[in-house]
């Protein structure tokens, strides 16, 4: 027991720099990935880099205060101190800037925080034999030269920040989600935000040590982004992005160790690396998940083209067999196009066969509606007869809401395709108590007038008028409907797109 | 609901500007209790910004906002809010019954960690929209209709007297849309009043008691058929009255 103790003793003799660099590191790694997370989701990245740069002039202008007035060298929290104002001062003149000139917020950031960077190091140079500290280091980081007031001040600033993140966690995540509905449960927003830009200047403060000013930035986002890869919840993600901080940290660590390089580039590398082994297999949208979803994708084009057979195959099951022969696809695509279909319970699935849902009806008949408009709109082009159905079968899957609308409309609200077959009418509209347009219904609909718009105002109707849709005529084409009193009215296009009424049953 | 009940929301000239321009300017009007209210206006007319003055986030330059009669730094919480789908970032790491829950934060001191009351509340309003089985689910998995509906839980579970909500028709379907029509009739059946911004004049005046027509000043206040008159509409909405009667033709279309 007691060799073990004088072994421990004399290898922290002489290697108590190497301890104090990997307790530095971790508590900065792990505070700087709790702290980024809410960087990330505020989007404040931006910010973080610069209280970085401007924590430079804090140090000098800190460090020179304290010699000359208490003739004290390198005082550890009179810099903390110092970068803090700098950081917070620079936090006030981007705003000032972006809000008092035509200058954008991102451009204001971009003045300041290199001016006071090179305010920074102005000073530097002017006054380098009295500053004892290498400003090298502010650049590179220099964590075997983590003294113990460092360490002290790693501690208080992890201290500070992991207490407002756990007693103020709800009023944070409630700000950053939704600030709004902060207000007016009285959180004070404002002051929040305030809160959370001393924390980061802070945590900016401590990871400047570790691995600069150049690369602080890295410690602070990248692990918090790793963490929202594959975390559902902001708690999780806090977690997720402390252990993943302080991976990256000792991972990058050891590897400078190893490979004798800065333990700063070291450590960013590792983080970036770590995100992109984690963005290859995170399970949401991860690339292994996004590809490996495309290649199980089936095209749309088989799966409507699948509907449609159904549809028109009229028995209540049809087999797999006959669709495999049918649409000429393999059976391999059929059945992943099945699965697809009756995941999104358009069919329902069985060892023989398929059988259309009410859900898979409608989505047939809006294709079918489809097919036939792009059918007339083609006839009306002058396209040859023969040609007709070939080229229908194409662009029926375009079928977007609008397209077929705009068809629809332009074609005059059709009743038959070409070949005389009836166009269904636009199911998604034509349900009870809806409100539509007359032009969109057909013989036989019954409803009562709603609205009269500018083009139908002139017309013998009242709002509150029950009506019944009587046959179409063609030449130029003309709407009819029936009233209650036996009268007939006449609408032309416009006035019956004009004509609001609601369907009954 | 008789005269005599102070209004749940009364405005008195509001005015809120961003910078030099003046976002809204001497609204005053007063909100019964137990109304379902439509804001109506044309694009960049104010109404998401009398909403958010209504809610506190924004501070007047003049004039103030009394929920109940009282001042709004005493009335935080009374008022729910159920935000446009534009104004969330759906990326964000929360879950369905997470959402649910905030809708209690009012209610629970910062020192204490939600109770069993607490998550019972979030969860049986996740039930009434339907959603309870989702619960797990990250917010941003969800289809836009049920986002919308998980939103209500959260104003439902808050309890509060009063909802807001900005555009919740915007971009759900017309199913989705008779759902939250259907939960925001019964709430008002409860004794709620219910503050809608809209932008589809056509379903206006079937929607909702009162209409509020804005225009960074408020144009009209008072039942559809009144704020809905051909020459106000010309006047709020300019050379855009084209719009509006494609609007009255074809419903949802974007302005």
């Amino acid at each position: 027991m007691s060799d073990w103790w004088e072994a421990a003793a004399a290898w922290h003799a002489t290697h108590a720099h190497v301890a104090r660099a990997l307790l530095a590191g971790s508590l900065v790694s792990i505070v700087c990935g709790v702290m980024g997370c809410f960087i990330v989701l505020r989007r404040m990245a931006f910010l973080g880099d610069a209280l970085a740069h401007a924590m430079l002039a804090g140090v000098v202008i800190g460090y020179l205060l304290m010699k000359w007035l208490f003739g004290l060298e390198a005082h550890a929290p009179a810099m903390l101190v110092g970068a803090l104002i700098a950081g917070l001062a620079t936090v006030g003149l981007v705003g000032l800037v972006s809000r008092q000139s035509r200058v954008k917020e991102d451009a204001a950031i971009g003045i300041m925080y290199t001016g006071i960077f090179a305010l920074g190091g102005l000073i530097a140079s002017l006054f380098s034999h009295y500053i004892h500290i290498d400003l090298l280091h502010f650049v590179t980081g220099n964590l075997l030269a983590v003294e113990l007031a460092d360490l002290w001040m790693m501690a208080a600033v992890a201290a500070v920040v992991l207490a407002a993140v756990i007693l103020g966690f709800r009023s944070l995540q409630l700000t950053s989600f939704d600030p709004v509905m902060a207000a007016s449960l009285g959180v004070p927003v404002a002051a929040l935000d305030y809160v959370l830009t001393t924390c980061t200047s802070l945590v900016v403060v401590s990871g400047v040590h570790i691995v600069g000013v150049i690369l602080v930035v890295g410690l602070l986002i990248t692990p918090a982004a790793t963490a929202l890869l594959i975390c559902r919840r902001l708690s999780a993600m806090l977690w997720a992005a402390a252990l993943f901080g302080l991976t990256s940290f000792l991972f990058g660590y050891a590897v400078s160790e190893w490979l004798n390089v800065a333990p700063g580039s070291a450590i960013v590398v590792a983080g970036t690396l770590q995100f992109a082994a984690v963005w290859a297999v995170a399970p949401e949208h991860g690339l292994a998940a996004r590809w490996l979803a495309r290649r199980r994708a089936v095209p749309q084009t088989i799966r409507e083209d699948i509907l449609g057979c159904m549809h028109r195959d009229g028995r209540e099951w049809v087999p797999w067999k006959s669709l495999t022969e049918r649409l000429e696809c393999g059976a391999t695509m059929l059945r992943r196009a099945g699965e697809a279909l009756a995941a999104g319970h358009w069919v329902e699935c069985s060892r023989e066969g398929l059988r259309l849902t009410d859900l898979g009806r409608d989505e047939a008949l809006r294709l079918r509606r489809a097919h036939r408009l792009w059918e007339t709109y083609l006839e009306r082009l002058g396209t040859p007869v023969s040609d007709l159905h070939r080229r229908a079968d194409q662009l029926e899957h375009v079928n977007d809401e609008r397209a077929v609308d705009y068809l629809d409309d332009k074609l005059g609200h059709p009743l038959v395709d070409p070949h005389g077959a009836e166009i269904p009418v636009d199911g998604k509209r034509i349900v009870a108590g809806a409100l539509v347009r007359v032009s969109l219904l057909r013989e036989g609909h019954q409803a009562i007038v709603r609205q009269l718009g500018p083009a139908a105002a002139t017309l013998a109707l009242s709002v509150g008028q029950p009506i019944r849709v009587g046959p179409r005529r063609p030449d130029p084409i003309t709407w009819t409907i029936d009233l209650a009193d036996g009268s007939v009215v006449a609408l032309d296009h416009r006035q019956a797109d004009d004509l609001l009424v609601e369907l009954r049953d | 609901m008789n005269g005599t009940n102070v209004p749940a929301i009364e405005i008195e000239h509001l005015t809120v500007s961003y910078g030099q321009v003046a976002a809204l300017l001497d609204i005053s009007v007063a909100i019964g209790a137990g109304q379902l209210v439509g804001i109506i206006g044309p694009n960049g007319s104010g109404k998401s910004t009398l909403v958010k003055a209504i809610l506190g986030f924004l501070r007047p330059d003049l004039g103030r906002v009394r929920i109940f009669g009282q001042p709004l730094e005493r009335a935080a919480g009374r008022v729910a809010y159920v935000p446009q789908r534009g104004a969330v970032d759906w990326d964000f790491p929360v879950t369905v019954r997470e959402v649910a829950l905030m809708g209690r934060y009012g209610r629970i001191p910062w020192w204490r960690e939600p109770s069993a009351d607490d998550y019972r509340a979030a969860d049986e309003a996740l039930e009434t929209v339907r959603m309870a089985e989702y619960r797990d689910r990250r917010i941003g998995q969800l289809s836009g209709g049920q986002q919308q509906r998980v939103f209500m839980a959260r104003a439902m579970a808050q309890g509060a007297e009063i909802l807001l909500l900005d555009e919740p028709f915007a971009g759900v379907d017309a199913a989705t849309e008779r759902a939250i029509l259907e939960v925001l009739s019964r709430m008002r059946a409860a004794g709620r009043t219910l503050v809608v911004v809209h932008h589809d004049l056509a379903t206006a005046a079937e929607y909702f008691d009162n209409l509020l027509l804005i225009k960074q000043r408020l144009y009209a206040y008072g039942p559809p058929p009144a704020v809905l008159d051909q020459e106000l509409l010309a006047e709020v909405y300019e050379g855009r009255l084209r719009v509006f009667s494609r609007l009255l033709a074809g419903r949802g279309e974007e302005p």
